[in-house]
Formats: structure tokens, sequence, C-alpha cells
């Protein structure tokens, strides 16, 4: 692994001009100038030193009243080295112009057409820049900071985007096979509110465009004007199969930027909570995808395992889903008592039905002819469309956060990272079933472990002081009212937090100017990236493989368009 | 990290001749279902429903169901109007109007002429009882509502008042004062039945 | 904002409608008797639409999965097409660019049709004061039963479901009302041309 100082070193003698670095922060900055950052990219993602070659995630910033009003900021990875870098890019409001760097990154593709649809930042170059959260009829940017939170536009019906391609006629029309069909947004096969549209040559696929965004609840708005508190509700309904691990990520990143650190006993459980979260993740996404293949059975099966595990989130923070659990520096309330022994009989409850459905499936020669083959994607090629998680580990990249870079003190236990090399949906499948054994391997550790003590710091300038001192001491209730009133003050600056969701790597981009709410919070959903590539994926596979793959995705919308 | 994690490579084996004949492993997956089904009915070995509504499954003492504000003693709202819960609220659906408490009592301070609460809006976060610095505002085990209008669904103080003594199972999500209450029922119980009962 | 329309016929021409009365205008006694056994047969056969977008379409599975199990009520034959099924859930929330697939669904749907609002997002908007979020689906879609929570537990629903039948045994849904309506508008029409 390359320090910090080399990285430096080694981007400054390649770019003595035009690359400023910042001081300090969690990650080594640069300020770029926009007439070189094609290519500064393109030299960090061939020099074999630096090998930048995930790029985790490109998003806007608004800083109303400096001279360069937006800023484009980049979150780079190498899987390689396991460095990371931020790149800011300063563009002025009346020119709010600089180059796409889709040529060198594919993963820029959507991350960059958000940023045109939240702040109106164009990208030179990219293929197709056009809203993507947003329906057609908005008028404005809705991020910028002198946008108004409760602006709605109506849109009527007819209004609704279609692909350019889908509107001009096609040199094959008067071929009869050829048509152009619409899937979705209300579509079993669509989770909700995913819409495809394809052209099709019979029953062979050979183009295709998504859209997303039906289902954008503006959580990086609200985020801005809630208190640091108020946002972990809103995380929760992130990838909603799994809130646990939403939660935990972003006091991560808070944690982070105010420098402090949950007690050892609320890290424990918040690992394994994660773990839990990530066997009811899996069991949606194994269950759903089995069951649009036709295959009903298994998901009843463990579906069962899932609704027991809520129990457990239940008796712990109150709601079965939407949980509010985790706090910045610690842990709503302390587990029960007898929580324990309710996770010990979940680790023997989950592997029986896990059997049950592997005997049904793993072997079932429909399944396995089905998927096999079906959606191929090669490791390399994953990478440079920012996939993360199970997807990319089924495509022969071990990369995984809770090894590279571990957290909540995952470095600690013993676990494998389970991968694959076909790199198809039955690899993806397979990946994720092994994932569960893994999962349940790490909490069977970690309870062993657990230790009484305090769930949550003593830092009251960010965390409330327990009840009983609100009620009896001057201090903790004038603690209490600040921090309900205002929100807890968070020190200025940015910070890049990274989890293992249950689809990859979950990232929140925090912006902090020191007041009581979060200036800019950008979130890197993980099935953002991953379902990028589905459109190129889904060309010469047949309309039926299309609900396969997508299956294996585990596109949560909630995650997905935030 | 230069080096690479510990990994499980789990590749499927190519299909068999068992596998693809087709049959063999169809069957043995038959052979699940069939375990599953016959357990069921003289056993009700598999079986999970809960049967509600004759039986009501427990949640935990942390259920984060309808408000309740706590009375004192004289039966008015031990609430104070302090706008806490109002201000920790992320749906901004508690809307809270003071008035004077009457002057010849002992404490000469505010309470609520107006408490009211849009259950609909609410997203039963429990952040109200959080910020709650009298410990006013509870919330209760009461979770099966439905409205047909939208006007019935803003609770006012004739709705949200404590009106007898609380019972514990009447209690949801409250502060805990650091111990650990609540506990997880599992497996979730389950009515026995079944041929052989 | 305005409701939209609703495009419900009085039932029948008006030959049929003239054979089923008595003289004094009132519905002779089949037909009421008839209407009643439909709606029995209907509030303990509805097929649900689930239109879910969001979280609570997670907790829709739960309902629909072995521990609540909602075929315990008629209600099990899930449909993905609006023209096979009676009773629209909304589970999840609905945004701007979702808004005018619900109108399109609900327009879809055969009639009589019922609609149950499942969360705070679908009822209201939930804490979504937001740009792109339809505040509550009654902007577009009449409602008949609201269930709160966010989202609701699977109780809940179960007992939206159960006020749904309990509104069709006694007609007091949106779509029996507006057809109640209809008929007695349509009677008042014909006593008055008499």
């Amino acid at each position: 692994m390359a320090t910090r100082d080399e990285i430096v070193a080694s981007i400054r003698k390649a770019f003595p001009e035009g690359v400023r670095l910042l001081d300090g922060g969690d990650l080594p900055t640069f300020v770029v100038d926009r007439a070189e950052l094609l290519r500064l990219a393109r030299h960090l993602k061939d020099d074999p030193g630096l090998d930048f070659k995930l790029l985790a995630d490109v998003c806007g910033a608004d800083y109303a009243g400096r001279e360069e009003r937006f800023e484009a900021v980049y979150h780079l990875y190498s899987v390689t080295h396991g460095h990371r870098i931020r790149l800011k890019v300063p563009v002025r409001e009346d020119d709010p112009v600089l180059p796409s760097v889709y040529g060198v990154w594919r993963a820029a593709d959507w991350f960059e057409r958000e940023a045109f649809d939240m702040f109106g930042l164009r990208f030179d170059g990219h293929p197709n820049l056009k809203r993507i959260l947003c329906h057609p009829a908005f008028v404005g940017h809705p991020l910028r900071k002198d946008y108004e939170p409760g602006q709605r536009w109506l849109l009527r019906e007819g209004e609704q985007d279609e692909p350019v391609w889908a509107r001009q006629p096609h040199e094959d029309d008067d071929h009869f096979e050829t048509q152009v069909i619409n899937l979705g947004p209300s579509h079993p096969a669509t989770h909700g509110t995913l819409r495809t549209v394809v052209r099709l040559d019979g029953e062979i696929i050979t183009q295709a465009e998504v859209e997303i965004g039906y289902l954008h609840r503006c959580f990086e708005k609200m985020a801005e004007r809630h208190t640091w508190k108020q946002v972990i509700p809103y995380t929760d309904r992130l990838n909603y199969c799994s809130p646990m691990i939403n939660g935990v990520g972003y006091c991560l990143a808070v944690e982070k930027l105010a420098g402090i650190e949950a007690p050892p006993r609320a890290q424990l459980i918040r690992l394994i909570l994660s773990e839990l979260s990530r066997i009811m993740d899996h069991i949606v996404c194994i269950g759903a995808n089995l069951n649009d293949l036709g295959a009903m059975t298994p998901f009843l099966y463990m579906y069962k395992a899932r609704e027991e595990i809520y129990s457990i989130l239940e008796a712990c923070a109150g709601g079965r889903l939407t949980i509010s659990y985790v706090r910045v520096g610690g842990l709503a309330n302390d587990v029960p008592g007898d929580f324990v022994e309710a996770v010990r009989w979940i680790l023997r409850r989950v592997p029986p039905l896990m059997n049950d459905m592997e005997k049904l499936i793993t072997r079932n020669r429909i399944f396995r002819d089905r998927t096999e083959g079906v959606g191929v994607i090669a490791g390399a090629e994953a990478l440079d469309w920012g996939w993360t998680g199970p997807c990319l580990r089924a495509s022969g990249i071990p990369y995984d956060v809770r090894k590279a870079q571990p957290y909540l003190g995952y470095e600690t236990f013993d676990f494998k990272v389970p991968i694959a090399t076909t790199g198809d949906t039955f690899a993806r499948y397979i990946v994720r079933v092994e994932e569960v054994r893994q999962s349940l391997h790490i909490i069977e550790q970690a309870l062993e472990r657990l230790q009484p003590g305090p769930i949550i710091c003593d830092e009251h300038h960010v965390a409330l002081p327990p009840k009983e001192q609100v009620y009896t001491e001057m201090e903790a209730l004038i603690w209490h009212f600040k921090l309900i009133m205002e929100g807890a003050r968070i020190p200025a600056g940015e910070v890049y937090g990274f989890t293992e969701g249950a689809n990859g790597e979950l990232g929140y981009y925090i912006v902090s100017d020191g007041g009581g709410k979060p200036y800019r919070i950008k979130v890197r959903p993980p099935c953002f990236a991953i379902f990028q590539a589905y459109p190129h994926m889904l060309v010469g596979h047949m309309v039926s493989d299309s609900v396969a793959i997508l299956g294996s995705f585990n596109v949560i919308a909630g995650e997905l368009d935030r | 990290m230069s080096s690479t994690p510990e990994v499980i490579v789990c590749d499927p084996k190519p299909m068999g001749l068992l596998q693809r004949l087709y049959v063999i492993e169809v069957l043995k997956g038959l052979g699940v279902t069939l375990r599953h089904f016959l357990g069921n009915v003289f056993r009700r070995t598999y079986t999970v429903t809960v049967e509600w509504p004759e039986v009501k499954r427990e949640y935990s003492e942390r259920l984060r169901g309808r408000h309740i504000l706590v009375a004192r003693e004289d039966g008015s709202p031990r609430c104070v109007a302090c706008y806490m819960c109002e201000e920790a609220c992320p749906a901004d659906c508690i809307y809270i109007e003071a008035e004077e408490r009457d002057s010849d009592s002992v404490e000469f301070e505010k309470r609520p002429k107006v408490f009211e609460i849009d259950l609909l809006r609410c997203v039963y976060c429990g952040f109200c009882v959080d910020a709650c610095p009298k410990e006013a505002i509870i919330m209760s085990r009461v979770h099966e509502m439905t409205f047909t209008t939208r006007d019935e669904s803003v609770a006012g103080l004739d709705v949200l008042l404590q009106k007898k003594p609380l019972r514990k199972e009447d209690m949801g999500y409250r502060p805990y004062y650091g111990k650990p209450h609540s506990h997880i029922e599992l497996p979730i119980p389950v009515k026995p039945g079944g041929l052989l009962g | 904002m305005t409701s939209r329309d609703l495009s419900i016929s009085p039932g029948g021409g008006s030959e049929e409608r003239a054979a089923a009365r008595r003289p004094d205008g009132s519905q002779v006694f089949l037909t009421t008797k008839l209407d009643a056994l439909l709606d029995m047969a209907r509030r303990n056969s509805l097929w649900p639409f689930p239109f879910g977008t969001a979280c609570c379409a997670i907790e829709f599975m739960s309902v629909m999965m072995s521990h609540y199990d909602l075929s315990r009520f008629g209600a099990e034959v899930v449909r993905f097409s609006p023209r096979q099924s009676d009773l629209l859930i909304v589970a999840g929330t609905v945004t701007d660019k979702m808004a005018p697939v619900l109108v399109r669904i609900y327009e879809q749907m055969a009639e009589p049709k019922y609609v149950i609002s499942m969360g705070a997002c679908a009822c209201t908007g939930g804490f979504y004061r937001a740009y792109h979020v339809v505040q509550g689906i009654d902007e577009f879609i009449p409602v008949d039963v609201y269930v709160p929570g966010c989202p609701p537990t699977p109780e809940a629903l179960l007992k939206g479901v159960v006020h749904l039948q309990e509104m069709i045994g006694k007609g007091e849904t949106h779509y029996q009302r507006q057809l109640a309506a209809a008929r007695a508008a349509a009677r008042g029409g014909a006593d008055g041309n008499a």
C-alpha cells in the first residue's frame, strides 16, 4: 500500500501545475483545474503505482457565495493498492462545464447525469446527458442551495421520457419481428419502480435503455434540512432491505468527522445487527430472484428467517423495518437481556432453511440452465462500471470493504471472502448463499465477545445524555436542550465514509459547515453503479433473461433513487 | 491492503449426469416440499402462521405505536408545552399551542391547549420520546390503526391523553434508564394443531 | 390540486333500470339482495394489485408470507395486472414521476375497485415534504382505507383489509357511495320526468 505521501508525490511529479493539494482531510484531496482533469484521470487509472481502477463516486456540491460556486467531487479507489483519493473540480456558475470522464471510467455515466440533474453541471463529451432522477417536466436543479425544497412540478400523462431511439424509425422496422417494448415501472419483475425500454429482434434484445428516479424521495435535500440526528430515520429508508447497515454507515461517517468513537459494546452490537441485516438482505435478493424465475417455495421458506430476525430488531429498536437504532456515538438503547440467546436461536435456524433452499435450487437443472452463462461480466469490466459487493466478487475480484479497509473491528474476525470466477447470474446467486454462511460465522464469533458496558459515548456535545441525568442535572438538561433545538455541532470539514453494504460499497460523502445541520450529504449507493451496466449487459439476451439478470443485481429502489 | 484477502472460490461444479437427467434432482426437491407438507399436516412442524386476529403476536416493550400523553394525578397532561418534541420531529407532524396553567397552582407553568399529532404523517421514529424532558410523551403498543379520512387521523388531546392507569403491556417505546428491558420471543408463538395435535 | 373525476356509470341501460324498479321508485327486492350477495362475494375474494414502490412493499411481502398470510382473508391472489384486480394497495412513496403511472393503473382497473393506502408516504407523503414526492395519493385517486405506520406492521395492514371488507359489506367504499349517488340521481331524474 502506497502511503499518502507517495501518492501525493507521484501525482505532483506528473502534474506540477493545474493540480493543487488541499491540507488535511480524511483522504488526499486535490483541487484540479478542469483543463487538466481528463489527462489526470487517465494518468490515475493507467499509472501502475496509482492504479485507481474504481471510480467510486462523482457528485456535485454547491457553495453559494464562492466565486467558483459549484464543485464536482470524484472519489477514487485502487483495488490492488487499497488507497483512495478525492478530486475536486471547481466551476463557475455562469460556465458550469467540465469534461466528462466517461471515456476513462464508464462508471461516470449515471453519476455525471445525476450531478447534471441535481446541480446543472454540464459534462462535456457525455454520451447521454439528461435528467436521471427528476422527471422531464421538472424545472431547475433541486440540490442547489437556492432551490426551495417544497417546490414541486407536476408530470402529466404523455410527458414521460422516451429514449430517442425508441421514437425514431429503425432500419429494420419493415421486418415484422422488430419491436420496441416497455417493461415497467409497474411490472412484477422490476421490483416496483424501474423502467426498461428494449428493442427486440424476435426475442433477442438489440438495444436497451433504463429509466430510474421513480422513487426519488429527495434524501439529500431532506438531509440538508434536518439536524444530524434527524437524518438517521431517512437513512433507514435508503436500502430498506437492510436498514441497519445504512444507519451504521452514516453514523460511522459522522463519527469520523466529529472525531469520536462509539464504545466497544455498541460497535459489537452494530456489527452483529449489520450481519443479521446482510442475511436478511441476501434472503430477499435470492428469494425475489428465484420468485421471478418461477420458484416460489424457497422464498416462502427463507422468509421465515427474515421475519424472525425482524423480531430481534424490533425488540432492540422498536421498529421492524425502519429501526432508527443507531445514533451518532453509539446506539439508542441497550439490547434486551435475552439478545444473545435469541441471536443464537437464529444462528441455528438459518442453516436448515438454507439447506432446504439449496436442495431445491442449486442442483436444479432448470435454474442452472436459466442462469449459467446469462448476464456474464468480466471482473475488469465490472470494476470499470463501478461495481462493488457480491456482484463484483462473483466476477472474481475479491474486493470487500470489511477486509480491505476494516471498520467496526472486522479485521479481528475470521471470515473468508466468497468469490466466483464465472461472473454470471448463477455466480451471483452462489456468492450470496456463501456470504450468508460467512455472516453467520462472524456473528457466532461476535456473540462470544459481547461484554457489558456503555452503549453510547459520553461526548454530550454530540450524543444525548442519559434521561436520568436530564431529569436531575442542570448541565445534562442544557446539553439535551441544545442538541434537540439546534442539533449537534459537527466540526466543519468533509469526510467520505465507506462501509460494506449488502450490495457493495456504501459511501457517505458528508460536508459539514460546523452547523447543526449537514451542509451536503451524498450517498454512494452500490446498486446505482451496478444497475447502470444493466442496459449494456442486456444486449444479445432474451427478454426472459433480463428478469433473471435484474433479480441477481438486487436493485433496491430506495437506495438507487434516494 | 495489497495482499489479497482469504477467499473461497465457490464456482459450481459442472452438472453431472444425475443433474442432467433432471428428474432425480427434481424428485429430491419434491422430497423437501413433501417433508414440509406432511410435517405441517400432522404436527404443524413447520407452521409459523400467527392466526391474527384470534392470536395476537406480542411485540416487545419497545414497539413504537401510537403516542400517549402521560397525565398527572389530577388527569391533566404532564406536558409543559416546551415544543421540544415538535422540534425533534423529522416529519413535523406535531402541532402544539400553549397556554398558561392556572395561576393559583403551585407550579406556574405552561400547558398545551392544543396538542395534535398527525398519525398519518408520523413515521414512528420515537424521537419525540427521546426529546421530552418531562417524560410526558411516550409510545404505546397500539399499532393496528386504520382511518377512512385524512381528518380522522389528526389525534388531539382527547385521543392521546392517558385516561386510565398505564399498565406495562400498554406501554411501548419510552425511556429505559439504561436497564435492558424488553425481551425477544423466539420462535414466534404459534397455535399448536395438526391432525396429531 | 383536484382529485380526478371518476367515471362510474350508473350500471346497465335505462330500460334495465326501469325494469328493476317498482312504481314508487325503490329498487326491487331481488336486485338489492343481489347487490348484497355480490358485495359479500367481492369482499371475501379481493384480488390485490400491489403497487409496491418502497419500504412498505417489503412489509407487504411479510403480509403475504407464512407468518401473516393474507390468504386467510381471501386476498391471496396477487395480480400484477390492473385488469384482473379489484383492490389497489399503494405501498410506498409515490413520486411526481410515478403519479401518472398510478393514475393510469387506477383507471385501468375494472370496477368495482377499492384502494388501500399503506404507510405514511402513500397517505400523506410522510416525512418527505420534498420537491419530488406526492403529498398523499388522494391528490390523484380516491382512497378508502388509510393505514398509518412507517411502514405499518403486518397486523395493521391485515386490519386495513378487514376494515375494507367491512366497509364493502356496509356499502361505504368510495365506489359504492358514488354508485349509490348515481343511482339516486337517476331515480330522481326518472321520477321528475314522470
